[in-house]
C-alpha cells in the first residue's frame, strides 16, 4: 500500500504545481515557463534551512513561500513587457540559468551532488516519513491550494487577470493596472509551487538539481494544458493523469532495454491524440458569476444602492483641455499645436479625413501616448506623467476604434471588470476581508446590471461577448465605459459601420449621457451623424485644428467640405 | 591572446552552427506560427539518418549528408501536413500548439531511441585536417560548419529575395490574412517552409555528427538553441538569425575566458537573458 | 478520521487504475529490484547496468536458482537521475514488487532513496554512484564501487610516478566530477605538482569547445580524463582535434568512448576500478566471455560491477536461507554481509566491505592500445 499512498503524495505535490501554474498561464495567460524555479526555490529553502540552520517545517515552508513570491515577481519583470512566445524563450533562459545554478553553487545548494539529510516534518510528535504518514499532510496543502486559487479565480482579481488576457489595453482604458496584476498573479502562482517544494524536500528527504529542471517545467505545463487552460478543476485531472500515465504503462511487458523509451513514444503520441480531440482540455475554461441571494437583493434594494448612481457627474463648464499638443512619430508629424476643450453636458465631435490625426489626439488626451509638448489638463490640473489606468481612475475613460472587448466573457463580467473602486481587486481583500467582497460583489453585480439595463443589453448579460451582433458590441462597448464611473467619456468611432436603424438605438444613449452632465466626445466621419449627435465640433486635418463650431456651421464651410470629400 | 584567439574561434564556428539553427527554426515559426520544438528530434534524426547511410549503406559521406538532409526534410514536412496542419485550420490557440510539439518532440526523441539504440553514434571513416591560425587550431570540421553557413546564408537570401515562394513567405511573414486574401497558397508554402528549416538543420546535423557524434537527446538543446537565437536577433530575420547565432556562441565560448567553465551556462544564458530584457523583440525586425 | 479517509479515497482511486493490470505474480521468486538510467541523456549506464545484472541472474537461473527459488531482476527508470522518478520507483519495487533487494545507480538517486532503505530496512546495493552523500544515511546500503576519491588518488599517483610536472583536469559538472576535481587537487598539492587546469562542462552541453581550449592554452603534460561515458570519448577527440597530444589518464573507457575518439584512441590510460579479463582472474574471464557472447561488446565495469552484485546478493541470499528459512526479510542481508563481509570478486581475488559500507577494491592501470585496453598492473593507492 505504501506505493499506493506514495503515488498518491506524487499526485497532491502536482495538483499544487499545475494549479498554482494555471493561475499565470491560464488565468493571466502569461506564458512564463519557469514555473520548475519556483518549484526548487521551495525545496532547496527547505533543504538549506533543515540541513544548514536546523530550521524545519512550517517556517522553512514559509520561507520557501515568500521568497518564491519574490522570484516570481523577478520572472514578471520582461512579461510586464513582452507576452507570447517571446516570454517563453525568456523564461526558459531563466529555467536554465536556475538549474544551471543549483548545480554550480555547490556551497549553497551543494552543487550536482544536492542537499541530503532533510528533517522529516514533525506533527503533533511524530515524524511524517512513510508515505502513508506524508499522504494526508499532501493531501491537505493540494486541497487547500486547490481552494485558494479557486478563490482567486472566482474573485474580482481574477476576473481582472482574465481581462488582462483577453487585452491589456482595454484592461488599462478600464482603470486597472496590470502591472500590478502581473506582479502579484506571479508572486501567488510562485508561492503556492514553493509549497509543493517544501513538501518535497521534507518528504525525500533530499534535494539534486535533476528534479528541478526544464522538462519537469514542461511536465507541470502539459498537465495544465491537458487539463484544459484557464480551469483549475482541469488541472487537477491534468495533474492524476499524467502521474499515473507512467506508472500505468508500468504495467505493459515490454522489452526491457527500451521500455522506458517506448513508454515516452506512447505519452508523447497520447499526449498529441488528445489534444487533437479535445483542443481545449478536457475541461475547457467555465465562467461562473456568483449569485446574489434574494434576501442580499432585497436588502440593497431597500437601502436604493440597486440604481447605478449618475447624481454626481452633474458639472458644468470646461473639463478635459488640450493646449498646443504635439506630437511626431519619426519624421512625421501626426498632431501639430492643436488645442482641443471638451466641456461637461455636451458632445464632442472630432472629424475630418483619414489620416488627420484624431486617433493620435485622442489617444494624447486620454494619455495612453505622450506629447512632445502642449498640455493636457482636466479641471485645470495636468495630467501629464499620470499612466493610463490612473487617468481613467481620476475620470477620463476612452474606447478603442477596435472595440476591445474582453471576447471570451460573459457581457455581464466586461462590465463587471469596469467598475470602479473595487475591493475585491485587491489580494489581500479577497482572502482576508471575504466579508467585504462578497458584499460589494453583490452591490457591483446589481450595478452591473443596472449599466447594462441602461444600453439596452439587460437580455444578453449571460451571452459571451463574441457571440454579440456588431450593433450589441458597440453598446457592450458603451456601457463598460459607463461602468467606469467617469465624468469624462471619449469614444472612437462608436458609431461606424451600423445600419440607419442600429444607429437610431444608439444615438438616444449617447445624448442622454451629455444630458446627464458627463463630458463626451467622439470620433466620427458620417456628417450626418455628426450633426444628429454633436453639440459642437473640431476640424482636424494634417494634425491641425483648422476649425471649431457647432457642426452645422462648419459644414457650411467651402473649405471643409472640399477637404472632406477630397 | 593564447587563450582568447582560440575560445573567440570556437564561438565563431559554434556560433555558425547554432544560426543555421536558428535560420531554420526562425524560419518555421515566423511564416507559420508554429513553436516548433520538435525542431530538434527532427534534427537529430538527420544525424542518425547520415550516420546509417555511411556505416550501414557504406555511401560516400556527401551523399550520406544528402540523406540525411532529404529525409530530415520528409520528416519535418510530414510533421506539418500530419500534426500542424489541423491544428492551424482549426485556430487552435498557439499555446495548444506548442505542447501539441513538445509531444512531438518526446515522440520523436524516444523512437530515435528504441530504433538506433542509446549508444553514440559515429563515423569515424570520414577524415578532416587541421589548421593553426595564429596559435589556434581549427579542423576540418569546423571549417565546414563556417562554411555552410556562408553558404545557406547566402543561397536562403537569394531565395527569400528572388523567387516567387520567398516573396509568398516574406508575404506570409508580414501578414498572414493579407497573404490569404491576395491568393498565396499559405499552406503549400508552409509545407515548402517546413521543408526547407528542416533541412537546413539537417545540414549542422551532419556536420555535429562528423565532429562529435550524434546521441538520441541531441535535439533537445539544439531547438532551444535554436528558438533563443532566433528571438536574441529577431524572429524571422535572416541577418538577425545569423547575428543572433554568433552572438550566442561567442558569448557562450569567451564568457568562461576568466571564469570558470562551470558557470558557462549561467554566463551565456544570463546575458541573453539581460539582452532580451532590454531588447524583448530582439535586435533586428523580421520582414 | 480524515487520515483514514484519505488513505481510503488514495487507495480505491490509484489502486483500482494501477491494480487493473497488475500481473499475477507466477511460482516462487526472489525479486531483485535495479533502479537505474533508462532513459533521459546518459540511458548507455542503464542498459550495460542491466544486462550485467540480468546475465548473473540467468547464470543462476540456469544452475537452479538460489536453493531451488528463481531470481527475477524488475527495472525501475531513474531517468539519468530524477530523483522523484527514483523515488517513486523504490517505493514500487518494494510495496509493488516486493523486492528483497535493491540494486541502486547514480548518486543522487542512490542518494535520495537511502533514508527509504534505512526506514524500511532494504538491502541496498550500489555499483555505479561515487558521491560521499550516499554513506551513511543507510545502515542497509553498500556500495561495491571505489568512490571518487579513491580514483583520485590512484591517477594522480600515477602521474606522478611517470614524471608528469603540470596536470589538467576535465570533468563532467556532476556529483562524481566535483569529487574527483577536488581530491586531485589535494592529492597534487600533497604530491607537489601543480594543477595547471581544472574544467568542467555540463552532460548534455552542446559543445565543450571553450573546455578544451582552456586545457590547451594551460600546456599540460598530461591530462587527467573524470569524464564518463560517452563524454570521455568526445573529450579526448575534441582534445585531440586540437593537437593536445599529451597522455590522457581517463577515468573510463568504454567501448562507446572508442567508438567516439576512433583512431585518437591512443596514449590513453586508464586508471579505475576495471576489472581485467586476464587468464588469471578465471571468473572475470568466464564473465567477460558470457558478456560479449550474449551482447557482442566487451563489458565495461559498470556491467562488471552489477553482474558482481547479483552474485553477492545470491550469496546473502542463501545465507538467509540457512538462519531465516524462506520467508527472510531484506534487512536479514545486511546482518548475514557482517557475518562474513568478505566476497569473490569478478575483478579477481577477493573484495571486503568496510564498516561504512564502500568496498575495497584493487585500482587498475589499463592502456589503450590499437583499440584495445590492455591491463598493465594494479596500482595501490586507496584512500583508506
Amino acid at each position: 500500500m505504501e506505493y499506493v499512498y506514495h503515488i498518491g503524495v506524487v499526485i497532491s505535490l502536482y495538483v499544487i504545481l499545475s494549479v498554482s501554474f494555471n493561475i499565470t498561464i491560464g488565468l493571466a495567460g502569461l506564458f512564463a515557463l519557469a514555473h520548475a524555479s519556483f518549484y526548487a526555490f521551495g525545496a532547496y529553502a527547505a533543504a538549506i534551512l533543515s540541513v544548514k540552520l536546523g530550521i524545519g517545517f512550517p517556517l522553512s515552508m514559509l520561507v520557501g513561500i515568500v521568497g518564491a513570491g519574490v522570484v516570481g515577481m523577478i520572472i514578471a519583470l520582461p512579461a510586464l513587457r513582452v507576452g507570447g512566445h517571446y516570454l517563453v524563450i525568456i523564461t526558459l533562459a531563466f529555467q536554465a540559468i536556475v538549474t544551471d545554478f543549483l548545480r554550480n553553487a555547490n556551497g549553497l545548494t551543494g552543487g550536482p551532488d544536492g542537499l541530503a539529510g532533510v528533517e522529516p516534518i514533525n506533527l503533533f510528535g511524530a515524524d511524517l516519513t512513510t508515505p502513508g504518514d506524508f499522504l494526508p499532510l499532501a493531501v491537505f496543502f493540494a486541497v487547500l491550494v486547490y481552494l485558494i486559487g479557486q478563490r482567486l479565480e472566482r474573485s474580482p482579481f481574477g476576473r481582472a487577470l482574465r481581462a488582462m488576457r483577453e487585452d491589456e489595453s482595454a484592461v488599462q482604458s478600464v482603470g486597472k493596472n496590470p502591472v500590478a496584476f502581473k506582479l502579484l498573479a506571479f508572486a501567488v502562482s510562485g508561492g503556492l509551487a514553493a509549497i509543493a517544494g517544501s513538501l518535497f524536500a521534507h518528504y525525500v528527504s533530499y534535494v539534486g538539481p535533476h528534479s528541478f529542471t526544464v522538462e519537469e517545467t514542461i511536465l507541470i505545463l502539459t498537465m495544465v494544458i491537458l487539463g484544459g487552460i484557464g480551469n483549475l478543476t482541469g488541472s487537477v485531472v491534468g495533474a492524476i493523469i499524467l502521474v499515473l500515465l507512467p506508472e500505468a504503462l508500468k504495467l505493459l511487458s515490454l522489452p526491457p532495454i527500451t521500455a522506458d523509451m517506448l513508454r515516452g513514444c506512447i505519452y508523447g503520441a497520447m499526449l498529441i491524440v488528445i489534444l487533437r480531440f479535445r483542443p481545449q482540455g478536457l475541461l475547457p475554461e467555465r465562467h461562473s458569476i456568483p449569485k446574489i441571494a434574494d434576501s442580499l437583493r432585497a436588502e440593497l434594494k431597500a437601502v436604493g444602492k440597486t440604481v447605478f448612481d449618475i447624481a454626481k457627474v452633474a458639472a458644468s463648464g470646461p473639463t478635459l483641455v488640450g493646449k498646443g499638443l504635439h506630437k511626431r512619430f519619426g519624421g512625421i508629424v501626426a498632431v501639430d499645436d492643436a488645442t482641443i476643450t471638451l466641456k461637461a453636458g455636451r458632445v464632442t465631435g472630432l472629424i475630418g479625413p483619414n489620416g488627420a490625426g484624431k486617433t493620435t489626439a485622442f489617444n494624447l488626451l486620454t494619455g495612453f501616448i505622450s506629447t512632445n509638448s502642449g498640455e493636457v489638463t482636466f479641471r485645470d490640473e495636468s495630467i501629464g506623467g499620470l499612466r493610463p489606468h490612473e487617468i481613467v481612475s481620476s475620470g477620463i475613460a476612452r474606447s478603442f476604434q477596435d472595440l476591445r472587448l474582453f471576447r471570451s466573457m460573459t457581457v455581464l463580467e466586461n462590465v463587471l471588470v469596469a467598475l470602479p473602486h473595487q475591493a475585491g481587486d485587491k489580494l489581500l481583500n479577497v482572502f482576508f476581508r471575504p466579508r467585504l467582497v462578497r458584499h460589494q460583489e453583490a452591490e457591483n453585480l446589481l450595478k452591473a446590471e443596472a449599466v447594462l439595463a441602461y444600453v439596452g443589453l439587460r437580455e444578453k448579460a449571460m451571452e459571451r461577448a463574441d457571440n454579440l451582433s456588431y450593433a450589441e458590441e458597440k453598446l457592450l462597448v458603451i456601457a463598460r465605459l459607463v461602468a467606469t464611473g467617469a465624468e469624462v467619456l471619449l469614444l472612437d468611432e462608436p458609431l461606424s459601420g451600423l445600419d440607419p436603424t442600429t444607429l437610431e438605438q444608439i444615438l438616444p444613449s449617447i445624448r442622454r449621457l451629455a444630458e446627464e452632465g458627463r463630458t463626451v466626445c467622439l470620433i466620427e466621419h458620417n456628417l450626418d451623424v455628426i450633426q444628429k449627435v454633436c453639440d459642437y465640433a473640431f476640424y482636424l486635418d494634417e494634425g491641425r485644428v483648422l476649425a471649431e463650431g457647432p457642426p452645422n456651421e462648419l459644414m457650411q464651410d467651402p473649405e471643409l467640405q472640399g477637404r472632406y470629400f477630397r | 591572446m593564447e587563450l582568447l584567439l582560440p575560445l573567440f574561434l570556437n564561438g565563431v564556428v559554434n556560433g555558425a552552427h547554432y544560426a543555421l539553427l536558428a535560420m531554420g527554426f526562425g524560419m518555421i515559426f515566423a511564416t507559420t506560427g508554429v513553436v516548433h520544438f520538435a525542431y530538434g528530434p527532427v534534427y537529430a534524426v538527420a544525424a542518425y539518418l547520415t550516420w546509417w547511410s555511411v556505416t550501414v549503406l557504406s555511401l560516400p559521406f556527401l551523399v550520406a549528408m544528402g540523406v540525411g538532409i532529404v529525409g530530415c526534410a520528409v520528416v519535418g514536412m510530414a510533421s506539418y501536413v500530419l500534426l500542424y496542419r489541423w491544428f492551424l485550420r482549426n485556430d487552435s490557440p498557439p499555446f495548444i500548439i506548442l505542447v501539441v510539439s513538445l509531444g512531438l518532440l518526446m515522440l520523436i526523441t524516444n523512437l530515435i531511441g528504441v530504433a538506433f539504440g542509446t549508444n553514440a553514434k559515429t563515423v569515424n571513416d570520414v577524415t578532416y585536417g587541421f589548421y593553426f591560425i595564429g596559435s589556434a587550431v581549427v579542423t576540418g570540421v569546423q571549417l565546414w560548419q563556417v562554411l555552410a553557413l556562408v553558404v545557406v546564408g547566402l543561397g536562403l537570401a537569394a531565395f527569400m529575395k528572388w523567387t516567387a515562394y520567398g516573396s509568398y513567405i516574406r508575404a506570409m511573414q508580414d501578414n498572414m490574412l493579407m497573404a490569404k486574401i491576395v491568393g498565396i497558397n499559405t499552406e503549400r508554402v508552409s509545407l515548402v517552409v517546413f521543408g526547407i528549416g528542416s533541412g537546413i538543420s539537417g545540414i549542422a546535423a551532419s556536420l555535429i555528427l562528423v565532429k562529435e557524434g550524434a546521441l538520441p537527446h541531441m535535439g533537445f538543446l539544439a531547438v532551444f538553441y535554436a528558438f533563443l537565437a532566433a528571438v536574441v536577433g529577431g524572429l524571422g530575420s535572416l541577418p538577425g538569425a545569423v547575428a543572433g547565432g554568433l552572438i550566442l556562441g561567442l558569448v557562450e565560448s569567451l564568457g568562461v575566458w576568466r571564469v570558470s567553465s562551470d558557470w558557462q551556462t549561467t554566463i551565456a544564458f544570463g546575458v541573453l537573458f539581460i539582452v532580451l530584457i532590454w531588447r524583448p523583440t530582439g535586435l533586428w525586425k523580421g520582414y | 478520521m480524515f487520515t483514514k479517509a484519505i488513505k481510503g479515497l488514495t487507495c480505491a482511486v490509484v489502486g483500482t487504475i494501477l491494480a487493473a493490470g497488475t500481473p499475477a505474480t507466477a511460482e516462487d521468486t526472489i525479486k531483485i529490484g535495479g533502479i537505474f538510467s533508462m532513459s533521459g541523456t546518459a540511458p548507455y549506464y542503464g542498459q550495460v547496468m542491466s544486462q550485467g545484472a540480468q546475465l548473473a541472474i540467468d547464470e543462476i537461473n540456469a544452475e537452479g536458482g538460489v536453493d531451488g527459488r528463481k531470481l527475477e531482476l524488475v527495472i525501475e527508470d531513474h531517468k539519468s537521475g530524477n530523483t522523484q522518478a527514483a523515488v517513486t520507483g523504490m517505493n514500487r519495487l518494494i510495496n509493488v514488487v516486493g523486492v528483497k533487494a535493491v540494486l541502486s545507480s547514480f548518486s543522487g538517486p542512490t542518494a535520495a532513496i537511502a533514508p527509504i532503505s534505512q526506514d524500511r530496512g532494504i538491502f541496498t546495493l550500489n555499483g555505479g554512484g561515487v558521491s560521499p552523500k550516499m554513506i551513511g544515511v543507510s545502515d542497509h546500503m553498500f556500495h561495491n564501487r571505489s568512490m571518487a576519491l579513491d580514483l583520485a588518488l590512484a591517477s594522480v599517483a600515477y602521474a606522478v610516478e611517470s614524471g608528469h610536472k603540470r596536470i589538467a583536469q576535465i570533468a563532467i559538472k556532476s556529483e562524481f566530477g566535483d569529487s574527483a576535481i577536488a581530491a586531485a587537487i589535494e592529492a597534487a598539492e600533497r604530491a607537489g605538482v601543480e594543477i595547471v587546469a581544472s574544467e568542467q562542462f555540463a552532460n548534455d552541453a552542446t559543445n565543450i569547445d571553450a573546455q578544451i581550449a582552456k586545457i590547451r592554452a594551460a600546456r599540460p603534460d598530461v591530462v587527467l580524463n573524470w569524464a564518463t561515458t560517452p563524454q570521455a570519448g568526445i573529450a579526448v577527440k575534441r582534445l585531440r582535434d586540437i593537437q593536445v597530444n599529451v597522455p590522457v589518464q581517463s577515468m573510463e573507457w568504454t567501448s562507446e568512448d572508442f567508438a567516439i575518439a576512433g583512431d585518437h584512441s591512443e596514449n590513453i590510460f586508464v586508471v579505475t576500478d576495471y576489472f581485467s579479463a586476464s587468464e588469471e582472474n578465471e571468473w572475470g574471464k568466464h564473465f567477460h566471455d558470457a558478456y560479449v557472447a550474449r551482447h557482442g561488446d566487451d563489458p565495461d565495469f559498470y556491467a562488471a560491477n552489477y553482474y558482481e552484485a547479483i552474485y553477492v546478493i545470491a550469496e546473502l541470499i542463501s545465507r538467509a536461507h540457512d538462519a531465516k528459512g524462506k520467508d527472510f526479510a531484506s534487512a536479514d542481508l545486511t546482518e548475514q554481509l557482517w557475518a562474513d563481509n568478505s566476497f569473490k570478486s569478478v575483478y579477481g581475488g577477493t573484495m571486503k566491505f568496510r564498516d561504512n559500507g564502500v568496498v575495497i577494491k584493487r585500482v587498475a592501470l589499463l592502456e589503450v592500445k590499437d583499440g584495445k585496453t590492455e591491463f598493465v598492473r594494479f596500482i595501490e593507492a586507496a584512500a583508506d
